[in-house]
């Protein structure tokens, strides 16, 4: 596998633990917060917000995994390059899908631009939207690539089956 | 037309696309035929940022992928087994209650099988119980514990049915109760097959009180665990989801930080692992919240209230039926994609028929639990194929008894409401 390709998963991987440990720290931060008194009323929405976030990200590393749920039922009987016709077609029809997502999420972000509204204090709205078409941007050029080249799962030692 | 279109989308499921891409293209085409255009689709997926349990999942799922990371399993194993090996068959049920514990915490995502079956299946034949039955009692337990705190499927159920409005509302919490009963059920029941298929003087060791207070002592760390969970949600103390804050940062600081038992640099990986299966759940939930918009906003569910209800006389007939269906159900579909696409067109037929919604969470979830190992295609049965190298064919055939005695256990949940709504 090309290096490039290796240090975007390791990227990847850094920014999904950044934000999922972000989440547990803040989360906890939060409770121990309301328990002395209130809390911070602007944290909520940034928790709601982050795991989004973090779940987005995990939908892209998915993506390089096979990970994303499917029946998946003709695929794994299929051998050689009838399962490569299998996977052009399936995997091409996300990539389509997850344009078509990355196209309508930028068309949220101009409206929440207009409206104005606020996440948090003085935050913009569409600031947190930004993630929408950034991964489903991705999304689509990694399942077009996985379309197009049999590129097999990076094996993960330990991981369940 | 739409013949076509549901042949395409078919066949593309078949060949393997993800679920949540189909999914969305069906919101797509039902936004356009409704006059909207496509960012209504995304609208509806960004209000996944407007449903405060929804940080449960990550939460709860990091804490489970964390635990069957360390050697939280053995512990486990261990401290039950000292506990309860005494009882004739005592290891069965040693295999029940662990498999149970733990697949509430993990989600019966197949780990369990993997993690606590592991350990467990050799003790099993150690012991001489008859290779079949400990063979069915490990894949059968796979999902057992569904119905438990703090069980991803559960609070996803609740956070699928909280959207829909219903009078009466559900609550995660109230999930979280009518859980209780139903799981020690069908733990019961198994409890008992386990004693009588026990063979005679299985396993028979005495209790021992050195190694009960050792077992506990060795387990001292994850002994709180549903001690915070259940005292502080039943207690009324945390949130479901500050529940799974707590447990996060306990699991997190004990694993890593106080055991070492998951090295630093292996974190990462981990974590990634972990939210790959929060990120697949919550991309198919945002497609499908707008999937449902665009059903309700046809009045599919009403028209489908109408049409059942002009074909199926009563109740009972109702209950019956939806068994049937939610089994095949279980068996094709996994259950995240099977809750949030079936639970949204299932709940307002089932409250027409006066079942109560969190009633049919329970019914719901204790079929998705059987589906699981149902044979020919139930996932459970090819994941403890591969675990333990046997023939798909003689797991089938191992599990068949659990599966009756489960079936009956989920009938008596179905007719009996009383059972799930006992405790709220």
């Amino acid at each position: 596998m090309p290096r490039w390709l290796i240090a975007i998963g390791r990227l990847e991987n850094l920014l999904i633990s950044v934000f999922a440990l972000a989440l547990v720290v803040l989360a906890g931060l939060q409770i121990v917060l309301r328990l002395a008194e209130n809390g911070l009323v602007w944290l909520d929405p940034v928790l709601r917000v982050l795991v989004l976030w973090v779940a987005l990200l995990g939908a892209l590393a998915a993506a390089r995994h096979d990970k994303h749920i499917s029946l998946d039922v003709l695929g794994r009987l299929l051998t050689g390059r009838l399962r490569r016709y299998a996977r052009f077609v399936s995997l091409g029809f996300a990539a389509v899908i997850a344009a078509l997502l990355c196209h309508a999420s930028l068309g949220l972000i101009a409206v929440d631009r207009e409206s104005g509204t606020l996440l948090a204090g003085a935050v913009p709205g569409w600031w947190a939207e930004l993630i929408l078409p950034v991964v489903f941007g991705l999304l689509t050029l990694r399942f077009l690539l996985r379309a197009l080249i049999d590129l097999p799962p990076p094996t993960v030692p330990g991981a369940p089956p | 037309m739409s013949w076509l279109l549901g042949s395409v989308l078919l066949l593309l499921a078949l060949l393997g696309a993800p679920l949540f891409a189909l999914i969305a293209a069906l919101a797509f085409l039902g936004m356009r035929a409704a006059g909207y255009d496509d960012t209504g689709v995304a609208a509806e997926f960004y209000r996944l940022t407007e449903m405060p349990v929804l940080i449960a999942i990550p939460l709860f799922t990091l804490a489970g992928y964390l635990l069957s990371e360390s050697k939280a399993p053995q512990r486990l194993v261990r401290l039950t087994e000292a506990l309860l090996g005494w009882l004739h068959g005592g290891l069965a049920i040693v295999a029940l209650l662990a498999c149970a514990i733990f697949t509430a915490f993990t989600g019966a995502s197949g780990v369990t099988i993997v993690a606590i079956g592991g350990l467990l299946l050799p003790a099993l034949q150690q012991a001489r119980y008859p290779d079949r039955f400990s063979l069915g009692l490990i894949t059968t337990s796979g999902s057992l514990g569904l119905l438990f705190v703090p069980s991803v499927p559960l609070i996803l159920y609740g956070i699928v049915a909280q959207q829909m409005g219903t009078t009466p509302s559900v609550s995660i919490d109230d999930m979280f109760l009518a859980g209780i009963l139903p799981g020690l059920l069908m733990i019961g029941v198994l409890a008992a097959y386990g004693m009588w298929k026990a063979p005679p003087r299985a396993h028979d060791q005495p209790f021992s009180g050195r190694e009960a207070r050792s077992a506990i002592w060795d387990a001292r760390f994850e002994l709180p665990l549903p001690l915070i969970v259940l005292g502080g949600v039943y207690g009324g103390y945390f949130a479901a989801s500050e529940a799974a804050a707590v447990t996060a940062f306990y699991v997190l600081a004990v694993t890593v930080f106080i055991r070492r038992e998951i090295a630093f640099a292996a974190l990462p990986a981990l974590i990634r692992e972990a939210m790959m299966l929060v990120g697949a759940i919550l991309l198919i939930l945002g497609v499908s919240l707008a999937l449902t918009n665009v059903i309700v906003d046809a009045e599919i569910p009403a028209r489908l209230v109408r049409w059942v209800n002009a074909h199926v006389a009563n109740k009972w007939t109702f209950l019956l039926l939806l068994n049937g269906f939610l089994i095949v159900l279980g068996m094709l579909l996994d259950i995240f994609s099977a809750t949030v696409l079936v639970v949204p067109i299932l709940l307002p037929i089932a409250l027409h028929y006066g079942i109560h919604p969190v009633h049919l969470g329970i019914i719901f979830l204790a079929n998705m639990q059987i589906g699981y190992f149902t044979p020919p295609v139930g996932m459970n049965l090819f994941i403890a194929s591969y675990r333990f190298n046997t023939p798909v064919l003689a797991l089938v055939r191992s599990c068949l008894p659990f599966f009756w005695l489960l079936l009956a256990c989920v009938l008596l949940i179905t007719y009996w409401p009383g059972l799930s709504l006992a405790l709220l």
